[in-house]
Order: C-alpha cells, then sequence, then structure tokens
C-alpha cells in the first residue's frame, strides 16, 4: 500500500482538482431535477394491478377528482346551497375541469304522473320548511346523489371537480382553492381528493430537503466539532459529505429518475455514513500525531492512508453490498435509493482515501490532542472510562455478556409477531392533517375514497351480461367495506324506474331483450350526458366497468377485500380484468413484504461472505453474523411493541442497517488481530483495541445517529420513524461491537484472530 | 352660380361614394334571417346522424323526420322516428315545440311497447348523444346576445357576411354552451354557411360546416341544410347529419303528430 501512498501524495493537487471537477459536474444536473408523488410510479411497471389500472383509464377516461366539502348542521338551507349553487358554476368554468358532479349539475331521472321527469336533483332552493322536507324526501329517492354527493345525515355535501386528462396537480390544486376563496360562508369547507394529496405530499417532500439537509449538516458538523476539536476533524469529513450528496443527487435527472418521497432518505443517509470513513481517517490522524512525535504532514497523511485503506474500503464495501440489497425490493424508489446510496458511498470511499489524505498532506500538523492512549492520569475523560469499563467487563464476564445478550433478543423477539404492514398515503400524514381528515369524511359518508374497478367485457347490450354486472354490483353492495357503487347496471335500472310505473313489472329491473336494452341506452344518452355514460360504458358498446368505492384506506382491511373481490370474479369469463387505486395500495403491501424478506436475507448473507473473503476465514463470517443478526431481531421486536408500521420507509431499514451496522464490528476484529500479532494476550488484545479503535467506533456510531437525528424532523411519519428505528439499531449494533464481539472472541478464540506462529 | 355647380357636384360625389360603400347590415336582423330561411311550414326527410369518436370510430343512426308550423309559425310539431340500427328501430319521439311555454316531448319505445311523456327541464346540451346541441337547432332568444358585424369572407363558395353573437350574461352563456359565436351567413340565400363556437375560457370548442344546402320553397325562399358537420376540436370527435330525401309538403297531415301515430308502426 505504500506506493499507493506515494502516488497520493505525489498528484495530491490533480485529486483534489479532479474532485472538485467531478463534484462540479454533478452540481449542475441537480436543477434539472423533478418530484414525482404518484404512488402508481411506486410500483414496478410490469405488476398486473398498474398494468390493469392505466388500462382502465384508456378505456373509460380519466378519473381525476378534487373534491370540495361543505359541512355543516343541514346543507339543504338556502345559504348553504346557494354557496353550493355558486362553487358549481365557478368550477364549471373553470380552464381544466372536465365537469363538475354536484347536487346542481347531477340530474333527478323519476317517474312520476305517468311521465318521466328529468331534472337536476336540485331544481330550485328551497325557502321555507315544506319545500326543504320536499327536496329531502325527493334527494332520499335519488341514488345518484344520496350518500354519493351528500350524506346520508344531511350534513356533508360534496361537490366533484373531475378533471381534463395531462391537467398538472401544482396548477389545478392552488387555482380550486383560490375560486374556493372567493365564495366565503360560514359553513366548513375544505379541499380534498387524490391530486390534493400529491400535492401536499410534492410540497412536502420539497419542504423536507430544503429543511433536513442544512439541519443535518449543521447537526454534523458540531458534532464533528466536539469530537475531533480541530477544524481539520470538522472540514475535511464535511468536505466529502457535501460532495457525495451533490454527486447522488445529481444522478437523479441523469438517469433519468425522479425524486419521491424515500428519496429524502437520501441527503440524510449520506450525511450520516459518508462521514464515517473521514471520522477513522481524522481520529487515526490524532492519534498518531501524539504529543511530542515529529512526523510531518506527508508522514502523518500517508501513516493514515496506509493503515486505514484496508479496513476503510472494507467498510464501505459493506455498506454499498447492504445498499445494493434494496434491489430485492420490487418497489421502485427504494431500488432507485439503493442505487443512489451505493453510488454516493463509492464517491464518498475514494473521496475519503484520496481527497482527503491529499488535503491532510497540505495543510501543516495538527496541535496533538490528547486521546486515551496517551492519557494515564486520573482524570480521564468520559468516553474513555467507558471503554475502561467494557474492556474490563468483556475480560472478567464473557459468558455472561453472552446470554444476556442472547436473552434480551429473544425477548424483543416476540414483538415481530406483532408487525403490520401499512401502505396506506394518508398515513404518511398526521391525524389532523387536512388530507385525511378529508379521507375520513369521504370514507364514512360519501362512499368512499378508495376504488376498485371490475371491467367486462362482450356485448354489452346482451340482456345475459348486463344481468350479470347487476347481480356483481349488488353483491360488491352487500360487503360492508363497499360504500357505493356504479355501473351501466345501475343506469339501466334507473331509466326503467323512469319509464315504468312502480306497479308495472319493468320497474326496476333490467328488461330481458337485448331492443329494450339499446333502446334504453338510447335513451339515457338522449337525456343525460354523453360523457357520463362513457365512464361506464365505451363507445362500440363491447366493455362495461363496476366501480366499487372502498371506505377504508387501511392497508390490512383493504388487502382482504381486495382479495375477495378477486376470488369473486376470477372464474368469471365475462371480466376481463380487476384494478383500480385499491388494488395498486393492496399490491405495494404485498411486495413491501417480499421485498423486507429477501432484502434482509440477501444482506445478511453478502455481508458474511464479504467477511469471509476478507478475513480469509469461514467463523470470521459467522462471528459477524451474530451480533448483527441480534440487532435484527431487537428492530423488528420494538416495531411490533411500538406500534411502527412496516411501510415502504421502514421496509428499507434493515438492509441498510446491516450495512452500516456490520461497519463497528471489522473496524474492531481488523484491530485485536493486529494487537495479536504483535504479540499482546487476548485480554490486553481487547482492552487496547477497545480503547484505541473504540474511540472512533463510538464517534463513527454516534455521527451516524446524530445524522440520521435530522429525519425526526421530516413532515412525513414514516420518515420519523425511520429515524427513530435507525437509532436504535445503531446503539443495538455498537454495543453489539464493543462488548458481544469481544466476548466472543474471548470466549471462543477463533482461528483467524490468533497470532500465526 | 359656379360655387352652387361646386356644391352639387361634391354633393353628388358624397352621396356616389356613400351608396358604393359596403352595403351596412343589421347582423342582429341578419341571425334573425339565417332562422327564419329554415322554417318551413311542412316538410318531411330521412337523414343519417354519424356520431365519431376521437378513435375514429362510427355510430350510425338513420331516422325519418316530419315536422310541420302551427300558430302562425310560433309552434312547431315533429315526429322523428329510428329506422335504423335494427335494436332501435321503431323508437319514436314526438315533440310539440312552443315559442313561449315548455316543450311537450313523448316517446315511445318499441322493445317495451309503451309511449312516455317526458317532462325535462334540462334542454338536454346534446342532440341525440352527437356534437350537435339542442341551442344550435332553435332559433335563439336574439334579445340575449349582442351583435356586430365583422366583416365578409368567402365559404363553401358563397360569400359570406361574418357575424358575431354574445352572450349578454354569464348565465345565458351557460345554457347556449358558448361564450362567443361566429356565423358566416350566405348573403344570397341568408342560410348558416359556417359557424365558430368558443368555450367559457374564450378557447376554440366547435366548428359547424354546412356543406350542403336545398331550396325547398322556391316562391318564400325557404332553404334547408343537407350535409352538416360538426368538429369538436377539443375532444377530436365529430358528427355528420345528412339529409337523404327531403321534401317540402306543407299540407302534412295533422294526424302523424298525435300519440296514437307514435305507437303504430
Amino acid at each position: 500500500m505504500s506506493a499507493m501512498a506515494r502516488f497520493i501524495i505525489r498528484f495530491r493537487i490533480l485529486i483534489i482538482l479532479g474532485f472538485l471537477v467531478v463534484t462540479a459536474f454533478f452540481a449542475r444536473q441537480i436543477p434539472r431535477a423533478e418530484i414525482d408523488s404518484d404512488m402508481k410510479s411506486q410500483l414496478p411497471p410490469h405488476m398486473t394491478s398498474r398494468i390493469n389500472t392505466d388500462r382502465i383509464e384508456e378505456l373509460f377516461g380519466g378519473t381525476e377528482m378534487i373534491m370540495v366539502l361543505i359541512k355543516t348542521d343541514d346543507v339543504l338551507n338556502e345559504g348553504t346551497l346557494k354557496r353550493v349553487k355558486a362553487i358549481s358554476k365557478a368550477l364549471n368554468r373553470t380552464k381544466g375541469v372536465d365537469k363538475v358532479l354536484s347536487l346542481f349539475d347531477l340530474k333527478y331521472i323519476r317517474s312520476e304522473d305517468g311521465a318521466m321527469f328529468v331534472d337536476p336533483a336540485v331544481k330550485r332552493i328551497p325557502r321555507n320548511e315544506t319545500q326543504r322536507e320536499t327536496l329531502r324526501s325527493e334527494i332520499r329517492d335519488n341514488d345518484m346523489v344520496y350518500g354519493s354527493v351528500v350524506s346520508k345525515d344531511f350534513a356533508i355535501t360534496a361537490i366533484i371537480a373531475v378533471l381534463k386528462n395531462n391537467t398538472s396537480d401544482n396548477i389545478m390544486v392552488p387555482r380550486i382553492r383560490d375560486l374556493v376563496e372567493e365564495h366565503p360562508g360560514d359553513e366548513e369547507l375544505i379541499v380534498g381528493g387524490l391530486p390534493v394529496t400529491r400535492f401536499e405530499v410534492s410540497q412536502s417532500i420539497q419542504n423536507d430537503m430544503r429543511r433536513l439537509m442544512p439541519a443535518g449538516i449543521l447537526i454534523m458538523l458540531i458534532f464533528l466539532y466536539l469530537c475531533f476539536r480541530d477544524l481539520r476533524g470538522v472540514i475535511l469529513p464535511f468536505f466529502v459529505v457535501i460532495m457525495s450528496i451533490i454527486v447522488a443527487l445529481g444522478l437523479i435527472p441523469l438517469l433519468g429518475w425522479k425524486i419521491q418521497v424515500i428519496t429524502v432518505i437520501l441527503p440524510v443517509f449520506l450525511i450520516a455514513v459518508a462521514n464515517d470513513y473521514g471520522i477513522h481517517l481524522i481520529a487515526k490522524y490524532q492519534e498518531d500525531n501524539r504529543p511530542g512525535g515529529n512526523k510531518n504532514n506527508k508522514e502523518l497523511a500517508s501513516g493514515v492512508f496506509r493503515s486505514l485503506s484496508k479496513p476503510v474500503v472494507l467498510t464501505g464495501l459493506t455498506t454499498m453490498v447492504g445498499m445494493l440489497c434494496l434491489l430485492g425490493h420490487q418497489i421502485v424508489p427504494a431500488r432507485q435509493l439503493g442505487i443512489l446510496a451505493a453510488l454516493g458511498i463509492i464517491f464518498a470511499l475514494a473521496a475519503s482515501l484520496l481527497f482527503i489524505p491529499a488535503v491532510l498532506s497540505l495543510l501543516p500538523v495538527g496541535k496533538p490532542v490528547r486521546t486515551g492512549a496517551s492519557n494515564n492520569g486520573n482524570n480521564r475523560p468520559l468516553l474513555e472510562r467507558i471503554l475502561v469499563f467494557f474492556g474490563a467487563l468483556v475480560s472478567q464476564k464473557p459468558r455472561v455478556v453472552i446470554i444476556s445478550a442472547l436473552l434480551f433478543a429473544l425477548l424483543s423477539g416476540f414483538g415481530i409477531f406483532r408487525i403490520v404492514v401499512d401502505t396506506d398515503p394518508y398515513s404518511y400524514f398526521s391525524d389532523d392533517d387536512p388530507v385525511v381528515i378529508t379521507a375520513d369524511l369521504i370514507n364514512e359518508h360519501l362512499g368512499g375514497s378508495q376504488n376498485i374497478s371490475i371491467v367486462y367485457h362482450g356485448d354489452i347490450k346482451d340482456p345475459r351480461l348486463i344481468t350479470k354486472i347487476d347481480s356483481t354490483e349488488q353483491s360488491l353492495e352487500h360487503l360492508p367495506e363497499v360504500g357505493n357503487t356504479t355501473s351501466i347496471a345501475r343506469v339501466v335500472r334507473q331509466m326503467s324506474r323512469a319509464l315504468n310505473d312502480s306497479s308495472e313489472t319493468g320497474f326496476n329491473t333490467i328488461p330481458d331483450t337485448r331492443n329494450a336494452v339499446a333502446q334504453y341506452f338510447e335513451l339515457y344518452s338522449m337525456s343525460g350526458d354523453a360523457e357520463d355514460f362513457e365512464k361506464l360504458v365505451d363507445f362500440p358498446y363491447e366493455h362495461a366497468v363496476i366501480t366499487a368505492r372502498l371506505n377504508t384506506s387501511s392497508t390490512a382491511v383493504l388487502s382482504n377485500v381486495v382479495d375477495r373481490i378477486q376470488r369473486m370474479t376470477e372464474d368469471d369469463a365475462d371480466v376481463l380484468l380487476v384494478g383500480g387505486f385499491g388494488l395498486v395500495l393492496a399490491d405495494l403491501a404485498h411486495i413491501v413484504v417480499q421485498g423486507q424478506f429477501i432484502s434482509l436475507f440477501s444482506a445478511t448473507g453478502l455481508v458474511a461472505v464479504l467477511l469471509m473473503i476478507l478475513f480469509r476465514s469461514i467463523p470470521a463470517g459467522l462471528i459477524s453474523a451474530i451480533p448483527l443478526s441480534l440487532s435484527m431481531i431487537i428492530l423488528f421486536g420494538l416495531m411490533g411493541f411500538f406500534g411502527i408500521e412496516l411501510n415502504i420507509a421502514t421496509a428499507m431499514l434493515s438492509s441498510i442497517m446491516i450495512g452500516v451496522g456490520i461497519d463497528y464490528t471489522i473496524h474492531f476484529l481488523w484491530r485485536y488481530r493486529e494487537e495479536r500479532s504483535n504479540g499482546s494476550d487476548p485480554v490486553n488484545a481487547a482492552s487496547t483495541t477497545l480503547i484505541t479503535t473504540g474511540r472512533g467506533i463510538i464517534f463513527n456510531a454516534f455521527s451516524v445517529i446524530i445524522g440520521f437525528v435530522a429525519l425526526l424532523l421530516s413532515n412525513f411519519l414514516p420518515v420519523r420513524f425511520f429515524g427513530f428505528l435507525v437509532v436504535v439499531t445503531i446503539l443495538a449494533c455498537l454495543i453489539g461491537a464493543l462488548v458481544l464481539v469481544p466476548s466472543l472472541c474471548l470466549v471462543l478464540r477463533p482461528r483467524f484472530l490468533e497470532p500465526n506462529d | 352660380m359656379k360655387l352652387s355647380i361646386l356644391i352639387c357636384l361634391v354633393t353628388a360625389v358624397f352621396f356616389s361614394v356613400d351608396s358604393h360603400a359596403a352595403e351596412d347590415i343589421d347582423p342582429k336582423a341578419m341571425v334573425d334571417t339565417s332562422y327564419e330561411t329554415i322554417k318551413l311550414t311542412g316538410a318531411e326527410a330521412t337523414a343519417i346522424m354519424t356520431i365519431i369518436d376521437d378513435k375514429g370510430r362510427e355510430r350510425v343512426r338513420e331516422i325519418a323526420q316530419i315536422t310541420k308550423l302551427y300558430d302562425n309559425g310560433d309552434t312547431e310539431k315533429k315526429l322523428v322516428r329510428f329506422l335504423a340500427p335494427a335494436d332501435v328501430k321503431g323508437t319514436g319521439l314526438l315533440t310539440f315545440d312552443y315559442k313561449e311555454q315548455d316543450d311537450d316531448i313523448w316517446l315511445f319505445m318499441p322493445a317495451l311497447r309503451k309511449t312516455r311523456r317526458i317532462i325535462s327541464s334540462e334542454k338536454s346540451k346534446s342532440f341525440m348523444g352527437s356534437e350537435f346541441s339542442y341551442a344550435d337547432m332553435t332559433p335563439p332568444t336574439l334579445d340575449n346576445f349582442t351583435f356586430e358585424l365583422l366583416g365578409e369572407e368567402e365559404v363553401h363558395e358563397s360569400s359570406c357576411w361574418k357575424i358575431a353573437m354574445i352572450p349578454a350574461t354569464d348565465d345565458i352563456a351557460d345554457e347556449n354552451g358558448f361564450s362567443k359565436k361566429i356565423s358566416f351567413i350566405s348573403k344570397e340565400t341568408h342560410m348558416i354557411r359556417k359557424a365558430v363556437y368558443y368555450d367559457m375560457d374564450g378557447e376554440l370548442h366547435k366548428e359547424l360546416n354546412v356543406l350542403n344546402i336545398k331550396l325547398l320553397d322556391p316562391d318564400n325562399l325557404k332553404y334547408r341544410a343537407t350535409h352538416m358537420v360538426m368538429d369538436n376540436l377539443q375532444n377530436g370527435r365529430s358528427s355528420i347529419l345528412k339529409m337523404n330525401q327531403i321534401i317540402f309538403n306543407p299540407e302534412v297531415g295533422d294526424e302523424y303528430f298525435t300519440t296514437r301515430f307514435l305507437e303504430r308502426e
């Protein structure tokens, strides 16, 4: 390695310039990055639910809706209805709005006095009690409106703006919010719907990026200074981190990717982890730069490189492997995060090993700092005292340590059975957020905020097929999780109620001849809006859809009802496909769990193999796997006990932590082996390692913890939980490396750590 | 003497210049005339309505239509019967279109063998699901609009007046479905040969082209459009109405316009 060290010293100026130029190139890419807050993009393109949902949009048009909800004691009062009417009219004229569904736009088609009446659901605003009650009973009779655009208790009414295709959330959401401001009133008014949720998510992502990074950097700078009390120790690792973040973020638009919710974790991850290599180098620098020593800056720099290059490269490799195991997920942003983080780590590694020594060799030698190795007095710093305590504990009671660790892991392990999976986008937000309140209101009173659609194909005018669609729709309505349903069969029934008196046989039934069905369709397209119709059946009358709204967004309930609906339709030859957003969410839940298992096991396996290669010994891999596995058991156990859900963010946690958490063990084993081969006996080797490398290990672990603390400031609940869980896992890995691993070494005395006699 | 001759000459030139100026017509009156021109005291026709969606798929309806004016032209009675396709054949619609009060409408559905009266407060915007609207088919209340003569233009080999029609209030605009309509009315026949519609945002929405017309009542110079195409430029759909045969018959029997006749055949 000394040839490499000489190379670095010789070409230090070039190296420094090279890194700066590369960083500048990536910095220029960053402004091109776009944000994508659509849940559908998280699914890989080949997933059936995504393909089907796209196909449904193709056949029946988009269903993007922004809903204006108005809440008061009784919406049928004059003032409220006037406000609803004004807002509906204004929305109808708004650019980007395809059509409006409201009490004033939807129709009341019925039979009365032997005639068919076609009127708007509210023809005239009632001005007295009698008129109001008449209107109320009319609305109760109108299933197009009752329970969908006005709640059954008449406390909430919705004005739904169906958006044209290809409208942008960033334009429509503020536009409709502004419009609503121009119609103030006493009633409570909320604007909601999927475009609004996406808009808020997108805003929060931007907000997070703007806050978390500076916060994380500031925290890191303070921490570094407290550790090293030397500007070198602050600026050099900081520089490496900034460069890695710029490179990783710049890669996003370069690779044609977009920023999503979990991408927010990337810069914070790099702040926490990219630091480590620099920290170890600076720690060694300070260790070598003893008071009374007389090495010059070049000697110090190359010495640091030579002694640490191997373990640092190894820890970088394991972290990279841990991140790449995120490719075990099918969820698109998780895979992307894995690749971006891995590339960021490689860059940080290269920068730490090349850039930092190059700069160190240029700077004047730093002031020597007292480290544990050089201090024999009674006023030892706290850190050192802890390490000495660990050393004593490990040497005197190694078996006790091992058994306690196993017991603790076992106890926490029971929590694993209580883990719940959750992919509900509303769980990103806290319960009092308007996004969640709107969804809850819609779920409870207006038919449901999620949907699942069943598409039939064939001759839609065939009475046999319509009757089948009708009976499927009725079965769906009986499911408790299903709020409203709509389909062409419902329309035919409505027409039959308008064209027949209640005493006649044709009333409220599907007719039994094809001609009758065709004529009902013709009549509807003459009295309704042609576009209404085309959301239910396509132009050549070959495809028809049942849309069932689900009144829950809880992943567990959703998955269950989606499964049941799929089983109901799977043997039906007339059903072409099942799709819809509810299906997308249920699918996401499956692949989150799947991804969790695959990434976890592959990360553990690969890391163990890496260690076996490094130490050229199989037991090396096994010894390191033990504290790792115990940390994972504790992690999942705690998630279960604290009720923290397994979701897209937290599912990535384990493989990230494996790559990072193993580093402490590696540093320990490396130095321990070196001490042993220098002649120390096992106990002394352990103590010395703890007191010297232990310092770097603790700084390392705490820098990771402190780096991730910034995540607690996120707008998104899952990201905040991620931050909390990181702290727990790293602490577990740290204690494992400082206490459990030494005990295992002392008790098992594996051969790879023994000196070559 | 010379001065008076000079004055006479100037006055003569002035007036002659005036008489050779572009004929200034009253745009409002011209629009009124364009609707009067298609008012026939009685007519029988068969027509084909083709509705085309944005993917080029077609839906074709063949209809037969009989119309007659009553009450000095204030009331129009119309019987429409579907001739094809087979599954809607025989469906009939009988309309009494009054000047002041709401229309009376009856529908006959052969598959149900029943006639039903339809009372609709909604002038359903689309005619038979096509891009033509009922508002297009019926003469507008002229006082609801302001008119402006924009100039002249040749359209479908016919020299036309270009007239803008703008609803007086937002409500009237909503009812009619446009914020502005520019009509090209033939100077010779007074038929609308082309119309361009703008939506509530002022964006180009639909375009009507009358490709062929027929003189039906030579004594009163009454015409009918025999080939009309309406293109919706925003959603890519279009509708074509083509008259196969149309004859002027002021003596159309009154018995056609009864529910009894509706239910026959």
